[in-house]
């Protein structure tokens, strides 16, 4: 007996008997209020992610512990209206519940099993554990396409086997204790931990799968000699570049030394300038974890560094350059004299300053596993190690990396035998803390530059950017948007993502900030404000411009001083409860089982609480349809199929006074007597409203695929669409889903002003997210038109309307149904922006012949 | 014409507070100090005044209560905000009592505090002036 067999049977009961309709229904009522509130409380969650609010471990905690009590709530609600057949649900949900816990306790999880990964398969997602190093250099070759080393990361799994199998994780905690507690200096507890680490084994299972891996590289690159750099990558190090460099590289290492170079890499974790760093830093235990970069080395004919802006005088608006021939180690170290050159940032990055020095020893590779100190030839001693085309095309790789990463850059890059630039890796570059503007020098910016937008909008997500406004329309491409341009648009839409790695700012006129773009923005921590009412008629394309969310402050031209500033200030996104906020969410928001249809489909395929959520609502709806139509009705209710000319499959459920007359051959229109699903039906039936199809796509098979209609008696209730209304004389909740579309209706209509109300909550789709979201927007239009309290949550509207009399009731679900009718083809016909206008005013004249203005 | 800054103290035991209101609140032209420790709070009191207080109610060691009662002693003139979290707004309401200027719940907007501190600025300005 499987555990899910012995769960059920523990909760089931066995016993068969009928549960009174009123009550199985006040479940599902309830279902559907915490899938509300479920919804709500992740976006509001993920809003926090701006930088716009000041909140707490406290509040984190508490979000987290309120989230698990809904969804919760939601399972017992679903198991009692299925007979527990959902037990399996409490497993997922103790699963990622715990999850979450070790999260608030500080721990980090990293997101793969795995403890190798290499480079092709990494990005910024699994930074938890492969560390910043791996997660950086493996976009910039995966996805900016650049020359880099062939590697692969030793991910934090791979750390935290080593420490357990050792046992050395309490020994190390401890160590660390007597140190915070001023016990023992740091530099003793850092020797006493290093220590440990140096003389622990490396798990054997770890070494066979690190030594596989590098014989996979050698075998993939038989030109040149296999051998390896072994660079830390330890979580959180590339964020900040004063951490970097306190670390271990081991470079020029054959392969059969590799497991001895990790341990090295392991050790340097507890330098005493890390171990001091991390505390100022407000590190947890848990978070202490490096995971390790394995790569090829690159046999150097000339290696260097270049900052993208001069640290010391970041307002001279240069680059800087230091370059050498053969390998880096001693370049980057200062160990020997190299070539300077200063660049202009700006394009054509002009040469402003070169200062070629008398270059007389080079380090070089000795086979493999060794390095040695050659004189320069005598020629080349006095030559410029780079030409000017390779200083060119640094320039533009340091401009790519510092606007796809979002901040000043520090590159270490090596020129190969082929003459390639490969870039070695990247972070963030450090200014001078000195030169920069302090944050009360900028208190009378407004004074001294001209200001487009002052104290208008919502931050999406904080930050300041400084670009050309690219002001988007509908005539243009945006495949032609510009690195490091800042986008300006009406409407904060989802398609606008697609420029997400080279904006360096969004401004909207209208928007939310708990849409789509926000969330993303968020992700990749680009500065954005919404609902600036009018950037694109005040914001010129093409211009120069700086924004500063948390002014809401958009200025004319370029505000160097705002940029020296920002690029200072330790990011908010890096404290500590913003990690923790991010890690968290990552187990409760991302939604993965979306096709009800798919295999993952099942209690055991949820990995999130969105899941589990998506999940329950799913099973709710089918339940009540089965419960009453499908199988043994209730005593206590009616239900039957509406027969209708439309295709629809809606099953009718009435639990009184909705009906009247038999129910055996289905239900006419005209039998339905409850009050708003007469008005909803009204409108879904106006005239028109069903073959407002476009001119040339097939018609019926377009309708069938939006709603799987098929003939019950052919087919398993499983596969029917799962349209169900449960109505009453006074009352109806509608829950339909016509193929990926869902709309919830739950509407009360009586002479009592206070106890009428209608909700409505309409979601999902079948095209690219340009035309849903144009659908979103004119839905909200609508709605807000006729007196509806309006939310856009992504691409879900969610409207409510309260304490309105029986007639204007009666005349708003009649606006429902026709937008029910209408706006499952929506999707299809919503070529350009002009249509909205187009449908608002058809729905408009409609509405006016009806019931007049 | 007046133009010294007005002088803001900031008091919360969770340090993400202070790090990041002081640079917003620098921006607009403020004095700011942070503290998450009641006591050194205490002692920059002891040494100094300020304009505003801003203090989160409930901390480990020593009770927010207790520190805005002290700063309003003190310096009667000290407008006094307090933030706090979710369980304490029961005791923020007698906060009142002890004559604060108002309170904040977390987690709040930057933008709710900055109107705070501007509304607590005119108050001591009008005061001033009467």
């Amino acid at each position: 007996m499987s555990v899910f067999d012995r769960i059920r049977r523990l909760f089931g009961g066995k016993k068969k008997e009928t549960v009174p309709f009123k009550i199985l229904f006040a479940e599902f009522k309830k279902s559907l209020e915490l899938n509300n509130q479920i919804l709500d409380l992740i976006a509001d969650a993920n809003d926090k992610l701006s930088g716009d609010y000041i909140f707490g471990e406290q509040y984190i905690q508490h979000t987290c512990r309120q989230l698990a009590d809904l969804v919760r709530q939601l399972i017992v609600t679903i198991n009692h209206l299925t007979e527990q057949k959902y037990a399996a649900l409490y497993i997922s949900f103790h699963k990622i519940e715990e999850e979450i816990e070790t999260l608030l306790r500080g721990r980090v999880l990293g997101q793969v099993k795995d403890y190798i990964l290499p480079y092709s398969m990494i990005s910024r997602k699994l930074i938890d554990s492969v560390g910043g190093k791996n997660a950086h250099i493996a976009e910039i070759g995966n996805l900016l396409d650049h020359q880099i080393p062939d590697g692969f990361a030793i991910t934090t799994e791979g750390f935290n086997l080593f420490l357990d199998e050792n046992n050395i994780r309490d020994e190390i905690l401890s160590i660390r204790r007597s140190w915070h507690q001023s016990e023992i200096p740091v530099d003793e507890a850092s020797r006493r931990i290093q220590r440990a680490i140096k003389e622990a084994e490396v798990p054997s299972k770890l070494q066979a799968e690190m030594l596989a891996a590098a014989e996979v590289l050698s075998r993939r690159h038989k030109d040149v000699t296999p051998c390896f750099a072994v660079r830390s990558s330890a979580l959180g190090e590339d964020e900040i570049s004063s951490f970097a460099g306190q670390y271990l590289s081991r470079l020029n290492i054959p392969l059969k030394e590799i497991p001895q170079a990790y341990k090295e890499v392991l050790a340097s974790l507890y330098s005493p300038e890390a171990m001091e760093y991390r505390l100022m830093m407000d590190f947890r235990p848990h978070e202490i974890m490096m995971a390790v970069a394995c790569q090829l080395m690159i046999p150097a004919k000339v290696s260097g560094v270049l900052y993208t802006y001069d640290p010391v005088r970041p307002e001279n608006e240069t680059m800087i350059v230091n370059s050498a021939w053969g390998l880096g180690e001693p370049i980057v170290a200062g160990e020997v004299p190299v070539d300077h050159f200063v660049l202009n940032r700006r394009p054509p990055h002009e040469i402003r300053e070169v200062q070629i020095v008398h270059k007389t020893t080079t380090m070089v590779q000795r086979g493999c596993g060794g390095t040695g100190i050659d004189g320069v030839q005598e020629d080349q001693r006095r030559e410029s190690s780079l030409t000017t085309d390779h200083l060119r095309e640094l320039a533009e790789i340091g401009i790519r990396l510092e606007k796809y990463f979002k901040r000043p850059q520090d590159i270490e890059f090596a020129i190969d035998r082929q003459d390639r630039v490969i870039v070695l890796q990247s972070r963030q570059l450090r200014l001078q803390q000195k030169r920069a503007p302090r944050a009360c020098d900028l208190s009378d910016l407004e004074e001294k530059h001209p200001v487009l937008i002052r104290g208008r909008g919502i931050a999406a997500m904080e930050g300041i950017a400084i670009g050309p406004a690219w002001v988007f329309s509908e005539d243009k491409n945006l495949n032609d948007f510009p690195m490091g341009g800042i986008l300006v648009a009406c409407h904060a839409t989802p398609q606008l993502a697609r420029v997400i790695h080279r904006a360096v700012g969004f401004i909207t006129d209208v928007g939310s900030t708990t849409g789509h773009l926000a969330t993303v923005a968020r992700e990749f921590r680009v500065p954005a404000l919404f609902k600036t009412e009018h950037a694109t008629e005040v914001i010129t394309d093409g211009e120069e411009i700086t924004l500063d969310t948390e002014c809401l402050t958009v200025y004319k031209g370029a505000v160097q001083e705002l940029q020296y500033y920002a690029i200072q200030e330790e990011p908010i996104e890096e404290m500590y409860e913003y990690r923790l906020l991010r890690r968290v969410l990552k187990k409760i928001e991302p939604l993965n089982l979306t096709d009800p249809t798919a295999e993952n489909f099942t209690p055991e395929g949820c990995r999130t609480y969105h899941d589990l959520t998506r999940f329950v609502h799913e099973k709710a709806v089918e339940t009540i349809i089965d419960l009453n139509f499908y199988h043994a009705h209730h005593r206590d209710t009616q239900a039957g199929k509406l027969l209708w000319d439309f295709p629809l499959d809606l099953i009718l459920i009435d639990v009184g006074g909705g009906i009247e007359g038999s129910h055996s051959q289905g239900i006419r229109p005209e039998q339905i007597t409850s009050v708003p699903m007469r008005a909803i039906l009204e409108g879904m039936s106006y005239p028109g409203i069903w073959d407002m199809a476009p001119a040339g796509v097939d018609f019926t098979s377009f309708m069938s695929s939006l709603t799987r209609t098929t003939s019950v008696r052919s087919t398993s209730p499983e596969d029917v669409g799962r349209n169900l209304a449960v109505v009453s004389a006074e009352y109806t909740n509608i829950n339909f889903r016509l193929g990926y579309h869902f709309t919830v209706i739950d509407a009360f209509v009586s002479d009592n002003i206070l106890d009428n109300h209608i909700y409505f909550r309409f979601s999902g789709g079948v095209t690219e997210t340009i035309r849903r979201s144009r659908r979103t927007r004119l839905l909200a239009k609508i709605l807000s038109h006729y007196d509806f309290l309006c939310e856009l949550y992504g691409d879900i509207v969610v409207a409510r309307l309260k304490r309105t009399n029986r007639e204007r009731m009666m005349k708003r679900l009649f606006l429902l149904g026709l937008l029910v009718g209408f706006t499952r083809q929506l999707d299809v016909e919503m070529v350009s922006e002009e249509t909205i206008d187009i449908f608002f005013n058809k729905i408009r004249t409609i509405m006016e012949r009806e019931h007049g203005k | 014409m007046e133009n010294k800054q007005t002088s803001i103290l900031i008091l919360d035991d969770e340090p993400i507070v202070g790090k990041r209101l002081k640079p917003s609140l620098e921006k607009k032209g403020y004095e700011v100090e942070a503290f998450t420790s009641s006591k050194e709070a205490l002692e920059r009191i002891e040494e100094r005044s300020f304009d505003i207080v801003v203090t989160d109610l409930k901390m480990e060691g020593m009770d927010g209560m207790q520190f805005l009662t002290l700063v309003k002693e003190k310096y009667p003139d000290t407008e006094v905000i307090v933030i706090t979290g979710f369980a304490t707004m029961a005791t923020a309401r007698e906060s009142f009592n002890q004559g604060v200027f108002d309170f904040l719940a977390k987690p709040f907007k930057l933008g709710e505090i900055v109107d705070v501190i501007g509304r607590a600025e005119a108050k001591r300005k009008k005061s001033r002036e009467a």
